[in-house]
């Protein structure tokens, strides 16, 4: 905090005003709620990010914390979610090397790097999705001479924190306690003690060759790179620290840091409220949570879950293994979520025009359906679309009952070239 | 012993049957858990093979895991817990916990030798659910 502050001791004390925009989650209508009509859009919300410089930062008021404790919690887990989570139970010694070769007394030389995971119904439908962290145990961490070892815990299981979606944070919790029988887990809802943080844009996603946030890698003096400092400025002084997003480069840094307090480096006129971070994910066409990811319905592998690290194929068995597995390897995923541009007639983003999840996607001519909207946010939304005919198609896409909205459907560029040629070749033999 | 180690996804039809966990309630003979000739056998060999010579039980329990969320596992086991559940027939013991019970309550254990395995197998005599 001090190496920062120093850099930025103009900004400190500034009012957090510049970006902030008055919360208003009813703008961001989603997927299930149905009585949400189009209104107005408020106008201070943002419309692109593609003019901000600079990384922002923002608490995820949407994303509650659950923390896991228990000798059991690991192979807990694992029976139950999509994704490998034995990376997380590293002992001392293991881990994922860092770049920096110096311990800080607040950070470790090695951790895990955080686990994107959902929890499937039998059938293989999204249910919900987690991050899960592991804090750095005071036994792995200096102490403050930084002579040696922290304290170390009688306990010999490591908690595990996740980031879940707030409003079905006591359901997750129910569905877990009636899968535990008598595995020794313990789980309990920490939302009041901590805070779900991402921070994105600005350099951040270009930089990707890079495991550090932007502003810890100027740490140092003129012509070189101050490994320490630059770790230490990450995290805060009880080991709290960003880590790279799990699903993409370009979502930038996400990480669980106490609550009221601010994580170390989010400059105060840096920090933005949730809907910037809603329209960096609609640009990318990334789902978060389980209404932009219709609970009990959503097919993972539709919602591009395999691409964004959320499912291991070579676990073993979880909940909905079934499915997923056999989609993965022998079918063909003609529906993805796909990033939407609403446009008029004239190819003016249509800001006046505001589109209701759950709208039918349509190609004009033929009036056939392709796809469905999800979310929606302005001018920009997600949508479940056939892939065909979203990018090989060649006509024009229109809204059901809407006639001067044209529907753009955009390719994400972090989207692997098997998506896109598998259908390429399934149009061509057509 | 490897083929105890193997956990297997639980039957559809047990799924369920979970119900509040109640420990007051007498289990009625139709919710026993029976064990077959097959079982019984594979069970005496077990213990003749056995050199320390105590009599050790086969436990089932019921675990998270496994494509339905539940999974049923077999083990050897010669202690026996205050919340255990014994169900025995010729001299074999079969102990369940209370939790892993009412899910598999009216089921059959059985040994089965196939060419792909040999292994302890629980079924239910109720019919199965197709999921």
């Amino acid at each position: 905090m001090q190496r920062f502050s120093l850099r930025h001791s103009n900004w400190w004390n500034l009012n957090r005003v510049y970006f902030r925009v008055p919360s208003s989650t009813t703008a961001i209508a989603s997927f299930h709620s149905g009585e949400e009509e189009p209104r107005n859009p408020n106008p201070n919300r943002p419309k692109t990010l593609r003019d901000v410089d600079g990384p922002l930062a923002c608490l995820l008021k949407n994303r509650g914390v659950i923390r896991f404790d228990g000798p059991d919690t690991i192979k807990f887990l694992q029976g139950l979610l999509t994704n490998d989570v034995r990376s997380l139970a590293f002992q001392n010694g293991q881990g994922e090397i860092k770049s920096s070769s110096v311990p800080t007394p607040n950070q470790l030389l090695k951790y895990a790097p955080p686990v994107y995971s959902a929890l499937l119904t039998p059938q293989g439908r999204f249910l919900y999705d987690l991050v899960l962290y592991r804090p750095p145990l005071p036994s792995e961490k200096l102490d403050r001479t930084g002579s040696g070892p922290g304290a170390s815990s009688s306990s010999q299981s490591t908690p595990l924190f996740a980031d879940v979606d707030a409003s079905l944070l006591d359901e997750l919790l129910d569905c877990l306690k009636k899968y535990r029988l008598r595995a020794k887990v313990e789980m309990e809802d920490m939302s009041k003690e901590y805070a779900c943080w991402q921070c994105f844009g600005g350099n951040l996603s270009d930089k990707s060759s890079l495991d550090e946030e932007p502003d810890a890698a100027s740490i140092g003096w003129g012509g070189s790179v101050d490994a320490t400092g630059l770790s230490a400025a990450e995290g805060n002084n009880l080991g709290w620290r960003w880590y790279k997003d799990p699903r993409l480069t370009s979502l930038g840094f996400r990480g669980i840091f106490p609550s009221k307090t601010v994580p170390p480096l989010v400059e105060s006129d840096k920090e933005v409220e949730e809907e910037h971070y809603l329209l960096w994910r609609l640009e990318k066409g990334v789902a978060e949570g389980s209404t932009e990811i219709p609970k009990g319905e959503a097919i993972p592998l539709e919602y591009n879950l395999a691409g964004l690290n959320a499912i291991s194929f070579d676990k073993g068995c979880y909940v909905g293994q079934e499915s997923v597995a056999r989609t993965h390897h022998r079918g063909v995923i003609r529906k993805r979520l796909m990033p939407l541009k609403f446009v008029n007639k004239r190819d003016e983003e249509a800001e006046e025009k505001w589109v209701a999840p759950k709208s039918e996607v349509v190609d004009v001519k033929s009036d056939k359906k392709v796809g469905t909207v999800t979310t929606a946010m302005g001018c920009l939304g997600m949508g479940l679309v056939r892939v065909e005919d979203a990018l090989f198609g060649g006509g024009l896409l229109g809204i059901r009952g809407e006639e001067d909205v044209r529907v753009k459907v955009i390719r994400p560029d972090w989207w692997p070239l098997e998506w896109v040629q598998q259908q390429q070749q399934q149009s061509a033999t057509a | 012993m490897p083929f105890l180690s193997h956990s297997t996804p639980l039957p559809p039809s047990l799924l369920f049957h979970q119900k509040n966990y109640s420990q007051q309630e007498s289990s009625k003979p139709e919710d026993a858990i029976h064990l077959t000739e097959n079982c019984i056998r594979r069970m005496r060999e077990l213990h003749a093979k056995e050199i320390s010579g105590g009599e050790q039980m086969l436990r089932l329990s019921v675990e998270t895991g496994g494509c339905s969320g539940f999974q049923y596992v077999f083990l050897l086991d010669d202690m026996q817990n205050p919340d255990d559940r014994v169900f025995e027939k010729d001299g074999v013991k079969l102990v369940v916990d209370n939790i892993s019970y009412d899910f598999v309550k009216g089921s059959t254990v059985d040994y089965v030798e196939e060419l792909i395995r040999s292994a302890f197998q629980l079924f239910s005599s109720k019919k199965w659910i197709g999921v």
